[in-house]
């Protein structure tokens, strides 16, 4: 079972990996990591087959906005193993997945704070200059650190079994879980702040309060707000361009009436 | 219209942007997001543009502060910082503060229409097309999947990058000499400024609960201050935090006291409540 668990970790490894390097949300649908999954332990078809029954479960869990509900990835792994490892009919297989799922999009809550404590560490590496450093790092922290707990608990889900992890998750108390969610929904706060701090002036400072209402009270996309905020500042854009337009012909004016006749002025009225 | 000729050191650039355009969530953390890669992103074109290394550092260092959008439309952003340092360089028609309104402004709207194209029409249809051969045992499935929609994404996002410099490139022509840069830096900073207000409201959420007794009733302090207003914690929050970078607090330190602060009130709120 230790070179299963190494297997289904490789998976997970690859995968992610893969995704990571080229941008993709690809290699992580279960469509794709269900046979890749299937292959790795010597039987693609069942992969295959599970691939397609798990996306479908899993199509309208949605990643938008950076919230997760269930990890349809890691789901698939063990689902799939499962499967082919135990001898177990597909039905049981695809009734794990959504368990596995829901646990493991909590353990990948607890590990962002931590993806969060490298944050002043990359910012060091951008403030030195070392690119071809912050490069290869980044490659490293998206193939192995980013989902590091989700490729130890395959391994260990499927060496060790399920029923292991469940009661390592069931001992944590209430208040560290609780505590770890709040406190990634907060940290997002310090990058808004860097940002905030940096474009904030008195003059357009009152519009943060007003995508923030229309965001908060309103419950309008990001989008429509675009919008809303693009024709304030193109009325505002337009405004300038006009006072500025006045201050030059005024300027031109004065010019020419003290210079030479303004034939060479092309006026259109 | 938008011309796609480059010379040789643009089509350099270009492509150094592209592939490490790809690197979007690989160190992507809640603080930063997607800063990381949109520094690595920007980095062949600093090389290009500043002779000075002491102003490249300082520029990677500016293009490392937080980002997100969609993965795709990020390369469409990237093209247009590129031809906004081109013009700081070359013509010294914008400064740092444009560049980086301009990116804050435009993250919101690319992010929603990329979710929408791709995530939720593009990926909905090969999906769809992939299950049906799939569950035959198909591997042309999961083959027309990835073709489909892994594919599209990366021939979109070669091309986004390459509009995105062309559109930059000519809409700062036809701005500069206009005297109107001063402008269009206000009204990109209403828009950006205005879009952190609507992702504060959305993204960042104050979940804590800390239960206090009066007498023998007991009443939650973070959902009175949620029905004073929506959200209030959330600003609060940001308020305070925007205050303490400006008085220079390294953003480590934020980090480091919001995950002590969280776990510590968790611990006090389940005390309480027991």
């Amino acid at each position: 079972m230790i070179i299963n668990g190494l297997l289904c970790a490789l998976a997970s490894i690859l995968v992610n990996g893969v995704d990571r390097v080229l941008a993709w949300q690809t290699f992580t649908r279960p469509i794709v990591t269900a046979p890749i999954t299937g292959l790795l332990l010597g039987d693609l078809t069942t992969g295959i087959i599970m691939g397609a029954s798990l996306e479908a479960i899993f199509m309208g869990i949605s990643a938008i906005g950076g919230s997760i509900p269930a990890d349809a990835t890691a789901a698939s792994i063990v689902a799939v193993a499962m499967t082919i490892l135990t001898g177990a009919d597909v039905e049981t297989g695809l009734a794990l997945a959504m368990p596995i799922g829901t646990i493991m999009a909590t353990v990948n809550e607890l590990w962002k704070p931590v993806l969060c404590s490298f944050a002043p560490y990359w910012e060091h590496l951008a403030e030195e200059g070392k690119v071809s450093t912050l490069r290869w790092q980044s490659i490293f922290c998206g193939i192995f650190l980013d989902k590091l707990p989700a490729h130890l608990i395959m391994f260990i889900a499927v060496a060790f079994g399920i029923e292991g992890l469940e009661s390592v998750i069931n001992t944590l108390p209430a208040w560290v879980m609780s505590g770890f969610s709040a406190a990634s929904g907060m940290m997002t706060a310090v990058g808004f702040a860097i940002l905030g701090s940096m474009i904030w002036s008195g003059e357009v400072g009152g519009f943060f309060f007003v995508g923030f209402v229309l965001a908060k009270f309103l419950n309008m996309g990001t989008l429509p707000i675009a919008i809303i905020l693009a024709v304030v500042a193109v009325m505002y854009f337009l405004n300038d361009k006009k006072i500025l337009d006045a201050k030059n012909e005024a300027m031109a004016a004065a010019g020419s009436s003290s210079g030479t006749s303004g034939n060479d002025s092309e006026d259109f009225f | 219209m938008l011309k796609f000729d480059y010379n040789d050191t643009e089509k350099k650039t270009l492509r150094k942007m592209y592939w490490n355009s790809g690197l979007v969530f690989c160190s992507f953390n809640q603080v930063k997001m997607e800063a990381n890669a949109f520094c690595l992103t920007m980095a062949p074109a600093l090389d290009e543009l500043y002779s000075d290394p002491k102003e490249r550092n300082l520029a990677l260092k500016r293009h490392d502060n937080f980002f997100n959008t969609h993965a795709v439309l990020f390369a469409f952003i990237a093209g247009i910082a590129y031809a906004l340092e081109k013009d700081k360089m070359t013509k010294g028609g914008v400064d740092d503060d444009t560049i980086e309104s301009i990116k804050v402004a435009l993250m919101g709207p690319t992010a929603g229409i990329g979710d929408a194209f791709f995530f939720n029409c593009v990926r909905v249809i090969a999906a769809g097309i992939g299950i049906g051969l799939c569950t035959t045992g198909n591997i042309l499935g999961t083959l027309l999947f990835v073709l489909l929609y892994g594919g599209s994404q990366l021939v979109a996002r070669y091309y986004l990058l390459r509009m995105g410099y062309s559109m930059g490139t000519s809409f700062i022509d036809s701005l500069f000499g206009t005297g109107l840069m001063q402008s269009l830096t206000k009204s990109a900073s209403i828009l950006g400024i205005g879009m952190v207000g609507a992702m504060v409201a959305t993204m960042v959420n104050v979940k804590l609960s800390l239960p206090i007794s009066v007498g023998d009733t007991s009443v939650e302090l973070f959902s009175i201050i949620d029905s004073i207003m929506p959200g209030l914690a959330s600003v609060a929050l940001f308020f305070y935090l925007m205050h303490l970078i400006k008085k220079g607090v390294r953003p480590i330190y934020l980090v480091i006291g919001i995950l002590v602060a969280a776990i510590a009130i968790s611990f006090i709120g389940s005390l309480l409540g027991a």
